[in-house]
């Protein structure tokens, strides 16, 4: 048992555990599933310490026998991609536990104990290595990620919690599908077994057969992401869930569809995924701009963040597309920002719903008088989400974009719209609801920020500069994987040419599309 | 011993002696010994003793198999056979029945029919499933069979006074009947075709037959028709929804796990012994059916109200899946078929189990609605009744993941992916209204604040069960072998 | 002279009996009728089992039409005991009547 089991299995435990405590102890729960979590953040913080960024293979391998027949392998390893992601859910499971702390005032056993289950999930997501043990955690996510919803929500909730759930539902039987068609052929899930058999040319796939596996796996995460048109469950699934749902939702489980397109998609299925590379962006793109358009007119804050959500995730999506190093650290890193700033967001909208129990923007104004500390944080997270330099977002951003413009320079154009419009909309947001007027309700009813609400907030806050202004804690691990990815999605013979000229790649569903315009020159 | 009693013979009949002999015991002693309604914990106590002797003749057949490193023992020439598809069922069977047993005790009290032929039924209907899974013979196998439909028939009726248990106890016996002159008539042409009624001759002189000969193909329709009865496939389900609602909450239990695991078990007998050669014929005919049962059953229930009538349409479409299994007919589907077989067995009985404990005084439990809040009143069968349903709907770690996740397997290593991907994705539908469960479970508040009213023998059949369904899924691996070893060959 | 009845009479017979069991099943409204559609169905299979052992000289066919026999008079016990207890709480026999369950 290495540091790595250890941080994945001791959120079960307690969960188990917080699960025999006596129902009439609400403090005691709280209590004991804030310790645990924030054991386990302690613990993970070690696995970041012994990082080698070249080192080749895993960290923390853990490679057993778990199921004979079919030869399924309890096999989990972090490196650079998953590093930072598990210590994301690390991180924000004890933040959500404490902005849940008054907020929750009913059932508050199952809450924390499915905090916990979530958390346990999350993390196992992140650390498989077998292909069926990452759907085993992929499901277990989601079952607690319900309940959080469907209890703890608000007014729609059961039919938001049930769309969740049946839309990634849906994507992934189709994902598993797909993994045991993969069991079929090569009679392994393991997933570095797998690499070196594609390397090796052991396991020989053909284009079409690629395509439906790489669509049977793409459709799973880009529901999860999501993707456009594929985001509908996203915004009912934040405005009804609970804070510490949302937080946990947006910063960590959206990553899994975007981790899931970078671990699987693009070393697997190398050919297809840049055969489809063309209109996966352009969805990207639609979602960049579409997003930012809707969440500009929306008068509730917390549909505001999620399909600013959807915005931001275009940016990954595109990053990852542009198969380029900088477009894929730049996604990689955006992912953790997301989590970062977006988890931040959820956090103060929440903040604010405890005070005044309204989520619609016109019942607000003139905030800054009451709390201005609350509207000093606000504007920090919300500089940060627009991506303002030396802010985290920024980074993440500029790679992407730098990125796609290696590729595409109309790609980096109409991101770029993007990055503009999210600046209105969350400008906007902030002027309407902290400046003005304050009106009876708000010097009522808003308060300032409390002592345990700035514990929430503050490591959040202390990342978004760290990350904005020091990246080279992060960024060699998370390049050094992002460079091996690179490599083996050119394992394959037929497409080195082509990959050698990224041009022909990303322009190929373009140019059929609109074949009237020539390629522009990338450099 | 004769020759036509011999001592091979004897030892493979012990644990259907055993189940006849404390059937007919507990009978007589309900009358004789102990005619008052407090003692019939002791008739509890007999069929418990009944099993155990049963088990013990099973275990020696076990081991004794195991020992001598034979796939099959053979006895009344031929007509029986204890192999490890044999086993494999027999073991589960009597967990079935006793799980059913434990949980029955305080249930007929609270429905007020409580009589010592219950225990008796159970253990006579165990044996004629024990003849389903160990018939090798035309006539053992028709035998066993209708020996458990009437047993059941009986238990199905068992609330003389309420309406909906006698209609579902007649509809049950009028369609059972006509499935069993289906079955039988279309025995009587493969024992015209073949000469024989042991299976394997029927088999050996089937090969050697035109598959296009019209009689052939009449016999195996009307087979097949009479199986598909039998395990309650569409287009031949319409009795499930009304017997498994109308029956006695925990006949409904025993009727979803027992006879379905027979009647499986006795298909796979036919279609894998005799008519294996005439495959291209049967396997269009058995594709319809699994696909009709996975779309009507999962369409089906989604509108419903009575947790009974919808889990009757979810059976429907989980013999859809475990038909898939047969289809394939690679040994992954094989053994596919028997590992869901035996996780539907345990999830099934756990979730009418919860149904069964929250029935008291003045409350039926079994609508939807009843449910409401459980997590409030008794957050241990909430938490029972959620594994279960998510292992119903094949959610990992849960064992109806392995389940399924077998099934795929078994379809994509055959090549058939169309209907692997709508297998696939008939289990998001499936979720929809397995989750409604839940959703009244842990999202609605409780309507009435009674307590739930549980004795000493529902919490070891809910320990069992939830033990069975979880253990399954996370610790697959000895029953995966255990399953392997029941495959035909 | 006596010539044998061929054996494909029968079988002819025997469906016709199957198929009119089957009809009587399905078209009949009142149970008893239903029920004993059932048995007719069951007595055709007893006439192919014999007529096939006849054929065949074998005794496998005879045992078998026994068995069936004993099960139908089983289920024929069985059967009207239920129907009874339904004629007693509805007090009617017509099938379409018996309909408390449904969707």
């Amino acid at each position: 048992m290495n540091l790595l089991t250890l941080v994945l299995f001791l959120p079960l435990a307690g969960f188990l555990a917080a699960l025999l405590v006596p129902r009439d102890r609400p403090g005691l729960v709280r209590g004991f599933v804030l310790v645990v979590s924030l054991a386990v953040f302690v613990l993970s913080i070690g696995l970041a310490l012994p990082q080698a960024p070249a080192a080749q293979g895993y960290w923390f391998e853990t490679n057993a026998p778990w199921i004979q027949s079919p030869a399924i392998r309890f096999h989990t390893g972090l490196d650079g991609l998953s590093l930072w992601l598990v210590l994301l859910s690390t991180l924000l499971t004890p933040i959500g536990i404490l902005i849940s702390w008054n907020h929750i005032d009913r059932r508050v056993k199952e809450f924390y104990a499915f905090l916990l289950l979530l958390e346990f999930g999350l993390v196992g997501v992140f650390v498989a290595l077998d292909l069926f043990l990452f759907y085993v955690f992929w499901e277990v996510s989601l079952v607690p990620m319900y309940f959080l919803i469907g209890i703890w929500g608000h007014q729609r909730r059961i039919y938001a919690a049930v769309k969740f759930f049946l839309f990634t539902m849906t994507g992934s039987v189709l994902m598993l599908a797909a993994m045991l068609y993969i069991y079929g052929v090569t009679g392994t899930f393991d997933y570095p077994t797998l690499l070196t058999m594609l390397a090796s040319g052991r396991w020989h796939v053909e284009s079409g057969e690629q395509m439906l596996l790489f669509l049977a796996f793409f459709v799973a995460f880009a529901i999860k992401v999501p993707l456009f048109p594929l985001h509908t469950w996203l915004p009912d699934a934040h405005v009804e869930a609970p804070t510490a749902g949302s937080v946990m939702l947006a910063s960590v489980m959206l990553k899994m569809g975007t981790y899931g397109l970078v671990r699987f998609c693009l070393p697997l299925f190398p050919n297809s995924a840049r055969h489809a590379a063309g209109w996966i962006v352009t969805l990207a793109i639609i979602g960049i701009i579409y997003g930012a358009l809707v969440a500009m007119v929306q008068p509730n804050m917390k549909k505001l963040v999620a399909y600013s959500s959807v915005s931001h995730l275009g940016f990954v999506v595109l990053g990852v597309f542009s198969f380029t190093q900088a477009g894929l650290d730049g996604a990689v890193y955006q992912m953790l920002n997301h989590g970062i700033s977006t988890g931040a967001l959820f956090m103060l909208v929440g903040y604010l719903y405890e005070r005044r129990h309204s989520l619609e923007i016109a019942d607000y104004g003139g905030v800054a008088t009451p709390a201005p500390w609350l509207s000093t944080v606000f504007l920090i997270t919300t500089l940060a989400s627009i991506g303002l330099p030396t802010l985290n977002n920024f980074v993440g951003e500029f790679l992407v974009l730098q990125g796609s413009a290696q590729v595409n320079f109309r790609w980096t154009v109409f991101a770029a719209i993007g990055v503009i419009l999210s600046a209105v909309y969350m400008l906007w947001l902030y002027q309407r609801v902290f400046f003005g007027e304050a009106g009876e309700p708000v010097r009522h009813h808003v308060y300032d920020l409390s002592r345990r609400e700035w514990a929430a907030i503050l490591p959040l806050l202390v990342l978004m500069v760290w990350m904005g202004t020091l990246t080279q804690t992060f960024l060699p691990a998370i390049s050094a994987s992002n460079a091996r990815t690179l490599e083996r999605s050119n394992v394959n013979v037929e497409f080195q040419v082509k990959a050698r000229t990224p041009l022909v790649a990303g322009q190929a569903g373009q140019a059929e599309a609109r074949p009237a315009k020539e390629p522009p020159d990338a450099r | 011993m004769s020759q036509y009693y011999t001592a091979t013979d004897h030892f493979v009949l012990v644990p259907a002696i055993m189940l006849a002999l404390f059937g007919c015991a507990i009978l007589l002693f309900d009358f004789w010994v102990f005619p008052e309604p407090k003692q019939r914990k002791w008739l509890l106590a007999f069929l418990a003793l009944g099993e155990a002797f049963a088990g013990y003749g099973l275990w020696q057949q076990h081991t004794y198999i195991a020992g001598q490193g034979i796939a099959e023992l053979t006895a009344f020439q031929g007509s029986l056979v204890v192999d490890g598809f044999s086993l494999f069922f027999n073991w589960m069977f009597i967990a079935a029945a006793s799980i059913v047993a434990l949980m029955s005790y305080r249930y007929l009290e609270v429905e007020g029919e409580h009589h010592g032929e219950y225990y008796s039924l159970i253990l006579l209907a165990q044996c004629g499933m024990y003849f389903l899974a160990s018939g090798a013979d035309l006539i053992t196998l028709f035998v066993g069979l209708e020996l458990m439909a009437l047993c059941f028939y009986i238990m199905v009726g068992f609330l003389r006074s309420d309406k909906r248990s006698n209609e579902a106890a007649m509809k049950y016996l009028l369609l059972g009947g006509f499935s069993s002159g289906f079955l039988a008539y279309g025995f009587s042409l493969l024992y015209g075709l073949s000469g024989s009624t042991k299976l394997s001759e029927i088999g050996v002189a089937i090969a050697r037959r035109d598959p296009a000969d019209p009689v052939l193909l009449l016999a195996m329709v009307t087979t097949t028709v009479g199986l598909l009865f039998k395990i309650s496939a569409v287009p031949f389900h319409m009795w499930a929804p009304d017997a498994y609602e109308g029956a006695p909450t925990t006949v409904t239990a025993y009727l979803s796990v027992g006879s379905k695991a027979a009647s499986i078990a006795f298909l796979l007998r036919i279609f894998l012994g005799p008519l294996a050669s005439a495959r291209a014929a049967w396997e269009p005919l058995l594709v319809f059916a699994a696909i009709a049962s996975l779309t009507v059953g999962n369409l089906a229930a989604i509108s419903q109200h009575n947790i009974k009538r919808l889990l009757a349409y979810s059976s429907i479409s989980h013999a859809g899946y475990m038909l898939l299994g047969l289809v394939a007919g690679n040994e992954t589907g094989i053994k596919g078929v028997a590992v869901y077989v035996l996780v539907y067995t345990f999830t099934n009985l756990g979730v009418f189990l919860v149904i069964v404990a929250l029935r008291r005084e003045g409350l039926v439990g079994d609508n939807i609605d009843d449910l409401a809040g459980l997590m409030h009143k008794s957050p241990g069968y909430a938490l029972l009744m959620l594994i279960c349903l998510l292992s119903l709907a094949g959610i990992p770690p849960t064992a109806g993941f392995i389940g399924k996740y077998y099934i795929f397997l078994s379809l994509i290593q055959a090549g058939r992916y169309v209907l692997a991907a709508a297998a696939a994705l008939y289990v998001a539908v499936a979720i929809y209204y397995y989750f409604r469960i839940v959703r009244s479970m842990f999202m609605s508040d409780a309507e009435d604040a009674g307590a739930m009213e549980t004795t000493f023998g529902v919490r070891v059949a809910a320990a069992l069960t939830g033990l069975g369904t979880l253990g399954i899924g996370i610790f697959p691996e000895p029953f995966l072998r255990f399953a392997g070893q029941s495959l035909i060959r | 002279m006596t010539t044998a009845v061929p054996l494909s009479w029968y079988l002819i017979l025997s469906a016709i009996l199957f198929g009119l069991g089957v009809a009587g099943f399905v078209f009949r409204r009142n149970i008893i009728t239903v029920f004993m559609s059932i048995e007719l169905m069951l007595n055709a299979v007893n006439l192919s089992f014999v007529a096939f052992s006849y054929q065949l000289r074998q005794t496998d066919g005879h045992i078998y039409t026994f068995f069936v026999m004993v099960v139908a008079a089983a289920e024929a016990a069985v059967g009207l005991a239920i129907i009874l207890t339904v004629f007693k709480n509805r007090a009617t026999l017509e099938i379409d009547e018996v309909s408390d369950l449904k969707n």
